[in-house]
């Protein structure tokens, strides 16, 4: 906890993610558009925008995914290459074949496979640390549980915990409320919200715009641009949505204002 | 006759010098198949040991007629690198054509093959391959080994075992969630090279021994034998191993005691079986199982049926001591046949009684029962 | 040309254009690999029809070969409904499994037949002028023209009766199957054409050859021509070809016919691969440099003008950033610049630049255009 401390503090000039200039492209078709983007630390952003608006593009091109076109990325400061250790990454659900023969401990293990180098293989102090990430998202007596008997929802808690166990700084997760129960996915925002109080920085593409104020505090508005990016009370309005979606939002738009 | 015969028939054999060295060498190939036959099961792959035995033969068709070298080393060599190329082929197809891998590979498998034999045939001059090179690759020839081939098969086979031990959590990673792998900064592409590079090792290993028409099936079958009967990738790979070794040993033995058994198809046919043995039977997951479980649920399912119907009778009469006829309550019930043995079953497990030939009511036991049921049903809708 | 040679040619086109029409739906299908599963478990059904006939050239091993064809596809898809095995997986365990059983039939029981599994993986189209097809005493010409011919003839035929059913059941089963058109049968209607197509065949060119036949012409149809009619006469005419120069290869070379036809199926499909106008590889090159230079003149537009009214697009919008910040080489991001220059889309001003009216006008096409 010491060493994460100093981590935290080292670091604390930088914005958690600086995305300068982006530009994405599949063949010759622009998928992100010259893209700005800031993030500071210790936030809980949510990426919204309508489908095929570049979210998770957005997402993998800053986890270096994706080839980009043009622009840059620095976390915490730095080139990724040299900041993976600060990064921990929740796929989407679908990315991965479920019935894969291992158990939920196998899956959140990998998580500290970086950390063990080549070749070391884990042992109990690994599988104890697996454990205490399975206890966090309330998973722990399923963790010999083959991965394909779990629910949807507990296998996102599942990549979640796998996530935490690397003991990052900074979360970057895709859709993790996508076809999961209620109660996971108030598990979930809970654990984001203590991973925010601990100073950590959270980046989750959403498709709920409901939800939006109530669970994060910063947002990025996306749709091949950037449309806005900044504390939801200020840029999560009827005039940003509008750009984002076009004119099919103004109804919950009237209900958010007022929150701020 | 048979019993004694068969002991002794069998003791003679494995005393054979020359059958303990095929036997061995089928083992140790099965073994190798079967643990690297995992990954490609894993990844989606399993033909692809199909494509890369047939794009091995020009391989081997240049360096036997090039070189002139017999020994198994070389021959090995070119196959493996002409195997290679094969999946370099598919791989690039998939990849800048908008044609599928089974395309891709049936392709390469084809047309490699194809020119194999015209290098073959044209180097040898005849119109016909010579039976002597082609035969012994198409089906392989077990029975030729020798102890050099089996010291070069355990040496080569123990490196491939070892690369995978060594890499194991990698592998693992990488073949489980490749974008997640990539995040944490592994060289994903070059570890998915290392693991072809390894698959298409065991199968140019194992072409002299079952030849290559059959060869797919030892990457697949102790695999998916395997795979049915563990959750835990490690013990999927140690006993798809254990299965190809069992096979291949089996396989040889066999072959030597019936006259005429050709050894490679005999070791493919029995992997095979134990696969489809192991779908039927395996772990949880086994057909057989799964439909056991379905019959006994249904079973239970439809003797509840029997229960509630007997209590809405009672219910719709207002007399629990009014007996039902059968056809009342298969009137009342879903499953309509079978009605007189679910009673029967009832009648034994006490939550029913005949009160006259004929004539059905609950127990108390009964009627708690179905009241419980009725409830829970209501609670649920 | 002597008789025996046209004769020869004769059977080799029969074979190459049967087996390349009703592989063109296998590709599309996505379902190539099933051509290789039928192609050796016919094997089997010849074995057991000839252990009952006792008769090499009785019709009934061929019926039985082509039901096991269909036999094979029905295995593997009851395999795949389990969902403990995957497709890939199913083929690579079912037709192994009935090629060892039949090879060992083989060895066991007709090792003095005339049934080598050699000539059944190879075949020998060579030997095919031998066999004649005579009635009354009169000689009609080889008799596998006559079965071949036959064949391809059944296959034009189910092609042009069923050609909307199949195209629909290709491409939407679940459409075509709302439309009353039955993709189930469609589809065993077509695995029953390849099965009798490869039974015909591999007499001629042997089993693994098959493959190569329906598969390459249909891949290499397939990369110069997107419209279904047009990618079966591509595919029809590919094979042709393949017949014809792989026959006179094969002879300049004394070597193996089959093997020399698939070589030049594979060649064909090789050229189609690099140079097919639309989709081949140079032409992909050549493609992807053109956007690239239209799509970095807009991309050069749109970034300067989203920093054009910002505080620092005096350090944003100057050349040398361009390098820095769009991941471009110092000669391309020249290059561009000098492009944009000459065509009047913007304009220089000590080092910076700044969007001239007519680069205003692409910037804010490219990002409406391209969100759309």
């Amino acid at each position: 906890m010491n060493s994460s401390l100093q981590q935290q503090s080292m670091l604390d000039d930088k914005p958690a993610v600086e995305v300068s200039d982006l530009t994405v492209a599949y063949h010759s078709r622009p998928v992100l558009w010259d893209v700005d983007l800031t993030v500071p630390r210790g936030v809980l952003m949510a990426i919204v925008g309508p489908n095929g608006a570049g979210k998770t593009t957005l997402l993998k091109s800053i986890l270096g995914l994706v080839p980009v076109a043009a622009g840059q990325v620095l976390i915490f400061g730095k080139p990724l290459a040299q900041q993976r250790h600060l990064v921990s990454y929740v796929p989407q659900r679908g990315s991965v074949d479920w019935d894969f023969p291992t158990t939920a401990l196998d899956v959140v293990i990998m998580g500290l496979y970086r950390q063990l180098g080549w070749i070391r293989r884990p042992g109990s102090r690994e599988r104890r640390k697996a454990m205490e990430a399975l206890e966090q998202v309330g998973m722990s007596s399923f963790a010999r549980r083959q991965i394909s008997q779990l629910s949807g929802g507990q296998q996102q808690r599942v990549f979640l915990a796998r996530a935490l166990v690397q003991n990052a700084q900074l979360f970057f997760m895709d859709e993790p409320f996508q076809g999961v129960d209620a109660t996971t996915e108030r598990a979930i925002i809970e654990i984001l919200r203590q991973l925010r109080s601990e100073g950590k920085t959270v980046v989750v593409v959403h498709h709920d715009l409901q939800t939006v104020p109530e669970y994060f505090d910063w947002v990025t508005l996306i749709n091949v641009r950037r449309i806005a990016c900044g504390p939801v009370c200020q840029v999560f309005n009827e005039k940003n949505l509008r750009a984002a979606y076009g004119g099919r939002v103004a109804f919950i738009v009237e209900q958010q204002t007022e929150g701020c | 006759m048979v019993g004694a015969g068969w002991d002794i028939v069998l003791a003679d054999a494995l005393s054979s010098p020359t059958l303990r060295v095929v036997g061995t060498g089928s083992a140790i190939l099965g073994a190798v198949s079967g643990a690297l036959g995992c990954f490609a099961l894993l990844r989606r792959q399993s033909l692809v040991g199909d494509a890369v035995s047939h794009a091995a033969l020009p391989g081997i068709a240049l360096v036997f007629l090039l070189t002139g070298t017999k020994t198994s080393l070389g021959l090995l060599t070119g196959a493996a690198l002409a195997g290679w190329l094969g999946m370099l082929f598919v791989q690039a197809i998939v990849r800048t054509t908008r044609l599928d891998d089974d395309t891709a590979l049936g392709l390469v498998l084809a047309v490699f093959f194809g020119f194999g034999l015209m290098l073959l045939t044209f180097l040898q001059r005849k119109p016909k391959a010579s039976q002597a090179g082609l035969d012994t690759y198409l089906f392989g020839q077990a029975a030729t080994m020798l102890r050099e081939d089996v010291v070069l098969l355990s040496c080569v086979g123990v490196v491939l075992i070892a690369i995978i031990a060594l890499f194991w959590k990698e592998f693992i990673l990488i073949t489980f969630d490749r974008e997640y792998a990539s995040t944490v900064g592994y060289p994903v592409h070059r570890l998915e090279i290392l693991l072809t590079v390894l698959l298409v090792g065991a199968i140019t290993l194992g072409l002299r021994t079952v030849g290559v028409i059959l060869m797919s099936a030892m990457i697949v079958a102790p695999a998916a034998a395997a795979r049915q009967w563990t959750n835990r990738s490690h013990r999927m790979v140690g006993l798809a191993a254990l299965f190809g070794a069992i096979a291949g040993a089996s396989g040889a033995i066999l072959s030597s005691l019936v006259p005429n058994l050709p050894t490679g198809p005999t070791i493919v046919l029995i992997a095979t079986t134990w696969a489809l043995a192991s779908l039927l039977i395996g772990g949880r997951r086994g057909l057989v199982w799964q439909w056991l479980r379905r019959r006994v649920l249904q079973r239970k399912l439809a003797e509840e049926a029997v229960l509630i119907g007997l209590y809405d009778l009672a219910l719709a009469h207002g007399d629990e001591r009014r007996g039902h006829s059968e056809g009342a309550i298969r009137a009342l019930s879903p499953h309509a046949v079978g009605v007189r043995g679910r009673l029967r079953r009832l009648k034994q497990e006490g939550m029913v009684e005949e009160t006259s030939p004929g004539s059905w009511i609950l127990s108390k036991k009964g009627r708690d029962e179905a009241k419980h049921l009725v409830e829970k049903s209501r609670e649920t809708s | 040309m002597t008789n025996v040679q046209l004769e020869i040619q004769l059977v080799a086109v029969l074979v190459a254009v049967a087996c390349a029409l009703p592989g063109v739906y296998l590709v599309l299908r996505r379902a190539a690999m099933l051509s290789d599963a039928i192609s050796h478990s016919i094997l089997l059904g010849i074995v057991l029809a000839y252990f009952v006939v006792r008769d090499l050239s009785s019709p009934l091993l061929v019926i039985a070969a082509a039901a096991t064809g269909v036999g094979t596809v029905w295995l593997v898809e009851l395999l795949v409904r389990t969902r403990l095995v995957r497709s890939d997986a199913a083929i690579g365990l079912v037709f192994p499994t009935l090629f060892a059983v039949a090879v060992i039939l083989i060895s066991l029981y007709a090792r003095s037949l005339h049934l080598d599994t050699d000539s059944v993986l190879l075949g020998e189209i060579a030997f095919a002028p031998f066999n004649r097809f005579e009635v009354a005493g009169r000689d009609l010409g080889p008799l596998s023209a006559w079965v071949m011919g036959g064949i391809l003839l059944i296959n034009v035929a189910f092609i042009a009766l069923f050609y909307k059913e199949l195209k629909l059941a290709t491409f939407d089963p679940e459409f075509a199957a709302a439309q009353g058109f039955m993709p189930a049968a469609i589809r065993y209607a077509l695995m029953t054409l390849v099965s009798i197509t490869a039974v015909g065949a591999f007499d001629a060119v042997g089993s693994v050859l098959v493959v190569a036949l329906m598969i390459a012409p249909a891949a290499t149809a397939l990369l110069i021509s997107h419209r279904l009619g047009l990618v079966l006469a591509v595919a029809a005419a590919v094979a042709v070809w393949s017949a014809l120069s792989g026959y006179w290869v094969a002879h300049v070379l004394d070597a193996s016919i089959a093997g020399s036809m698939s070589t030049m199926c594979g060649i064909v499909f090789l050229l189609a691969y690099l140079f097919s106008p639309s989709t081949g590889l140079v032409a992909q090159v050549r493609r992807r440099q053109a956007v690239r230079m239209t799509f970095a003149l807009k991309m050069l537009a749109v970034h300067l003008a989203q920093h054009e009214r910002q505080p620092e697009a005096a350090t944003e919008n100057r050349a040398e950033h361009l390098t820095e910040h769009i991941r471009w080489t110092n000669d391309f991001a020249e290059k561009v610049v000098r492009r944009a220059l000459s065509l009047g889309l913007i304009g220089q001003e000590d080092g910076k630049l700044f969007l001239t009216e007519k680069g205003r006008v692409l910037a804010s096409e490219s990002v409406i255009e391209d969100s759309v």
